[in-house]
């Protein structure tokens, strides 16, 4: 009995030793990434130019694709990309499935309480795209129609908070959401900027048919995402994003993808990677 | 492991869009049992039907339906049999609840298919020789269904549709992707607004157990109290 007591004992210590143990090995997210020799980031694949995939080569590729891409060569470990949906993307974080997160993902106050963020890496705003017939030619108008969005991104709330009265409907994905909109089953299609000039763009000919209104529902600015507390990892990232922009490789990364000579066709940037704080 | 609180999601709003979405589960689970049950007895008198087009039409239907997910049935009656209707009415429609109708359409028509062929096993559990008897004596077809076998088979089928129930109830929460606001969206809803993701699946959880336990001990008492003697055995 005594002899079965003690090794009890035994036991239960070395299962505490363990988990010890096994908590020391996650204290530091830096030394495991280095350890297992491959940085996971999380992205969506489905929001071009961000991260979308690749008609020919069916592999995911995009702006973040190619953040992610500098970032596993700055650690000195293989990249390998991992698919997310919107919602699943901070939960995906915080249980160590990935370990940052490049996915179109908005850095606000709120988030703040619950994940890390690196310098911004992009600044969008959140626009309104309608159909042209529709007559909406401002966000008052919205109010008490339908319009459709994403589930589990901060356009809901967004598009709520500018228009307190509206019906909002939410998909899984963008292009699920537009499609409900050509479809008639809502007034107005929500979404960041970039990605709704992108679905506009590629209706080619039927582009006529919609509009996007003038006004911002809000400013976004995009961040990589960090699982909270990973200090050495931010300041890892950090750095390479801001390596990037001394190097001038920031500015070529936004004209490759975003640039003249894209479908999107924006001038010039008009953000620098620079900065981690945020005004909401 | 972030630290678990359960606090912030029952203040206000999050309280208020849980049991909204609870609210339109229950009713899309309520009212798709009653377009789906007759349509089940329908489905099962075609395929037990003495013509062979029938039968080979009914049989048709529950294959098709039941060899493709409801996630694809749901899809489908949201993003395509819409689009069929007339421009004028179209309009209307959108401009209404069509993304309940959507699910209701697609859950009824699933359901209608499982639940057709426990009525069809019903109808056989009832000796067959019944009908026969009651066509004797005059009853048509018809009338002998309807009054002799069917509410003997319907008594026997009570407990497997009320599984089939139980199914119905976890499978409205399919209808989150056509954008249906039941529980499953409005607990997606709440997890993008407060982070939440582990306490507000928790709370959906009991949500839907609860129900679901409450329709297991439906099945179980049905079994023991309303089955005829023959089938309690």
């Amino acid at each position: 009995m005594q002899r079965n007591r003690r090794r009890l004992t035994h036991t239960l210590a070395a299962l505490g030793l363990s988990l010890l143990a096994l908590q020391g090995a996650h204290a530091d997210q830096l030394d495991d990434i280095k350890k297992k020799g491959e940085l996971v980031v999380g992205v969506l694949g489905t929001d071009e130019p961000n991260s979308f995939i690749d008609a020919k080569t069916r592999e995911i590729i995009g702006y973040e694709v190619d953040l992610a891409r500098t970032l596993a060569a700055k650690l000195g470990v293989k990249l390998q990309i991992k698919q997310l949906a919107v919602a699943a993307r901070i939960p995906e974080l915080q249980q160590g499935h990935v370990d940052l997160l490049a996915a179109s993902l908005t850095h606000n106050k709120e988030r703040e309480a619950v994940i890390d963020f690196s310098l911004t890496t992009f600044v969008t705003g959140q626009k309104v795209l309608v159909k042209a017939d529709s007559g909406i030619q401002n966000l008052a108008q919205l109010s008490g129609k339908k319009v459709v969005t994403i589930k589990g991104g901060t356009q809901e709330p967004n598009i709520r908070k500018a228009v307190p009265n509206v019906d909002v409907v939410t998909f899984e994905t963008g292009p699920q959401a537009f499609q409900a909109l050509q479809q008639g089953k809502g007034v107005a299609f929500v979404n960041d900027e970039v990605s709704l000039l992108d679905q506009h763009a590629k209706l080619g000919a039927g582009k006529d048919k919609y509009r996007v209104l003038e006004q911002n529902i809000s400013v976004e600015p995009l961040a990589i995402g960090i699982r909270k507390g990973e200090k050495r990892l931010k300041a890892e990232v950090d750095g390479a994003l801001a390596g990037l922009e001394q190097s001038g490789e920031a500015d070529k990364l936004f004209l490759k993808w975003y640039g003249p000579e894209t479908r999107l066709k924006f001038p010039k940037r008009t953000f620098k990677i620079e900065s981690d704080k945020v005004d909401n | 492991m972030p630290d678990l609180s359960f606090a912030p999601l029952l203040r206000g709003d999050y309280l208020a869009w849980l049991l909204a979405g609870l609210r339109l589960s229950l009713l899309l689970s309520g009212l798709t049992l009653l377009t789906a049950l007759p349509l089940a007895i329908g489905i099962a008198l075609m395929r037990i039907s003495p013509l062979r087009a029938l039968r080979i039409a009914g049989e048709a239907y529950v294959e098709a339906v039941r060899c493709v997910p409801l996630l694809v049935h749901m899809l489908f009656w949201y993003f395509g049999v819409p689009e069929l209707l007339p421009e004028g009415i179209k309009a209307t429609v959108y401009a209404g609840e069509i993304e309940i109708v959507s699910a209701w359409a697609a859950l009824t028509l699933y359901t209608a298919a499982y639940m057709s062929e426990d009525i069809r096993s019903g109808v056989r559990a009832v000796p067959a020789a019944q009908l026969g008897a009651a066509m004797a004596l005059g009853f048509s077809y018809l009338a002998a269904m309807r009054l002799v076998v069917l509410p003997q088979a319907l008594r026997i089928t009570l407990p497997p549709l009320l599984s089939q129930t139980l199914n119905l109830w976890k499978n409205t929460s399919i209808a989150t992707v056509i954008g249906t606001a039941e529980l499953m969206y409005q607990a997606q809803r709440v997890e993008s607004a407060t982070f939440r993701g582990f306490e507000t699946f928790a709370l959906v959880t009991v949500a839907y157990l609860s129900v679901s336990l409450l329709l297991t001990g439906l099945a179980h008492w049905a079994q023991v109290r309303l089955s005829p003697s023959g089938a309690r055995r």
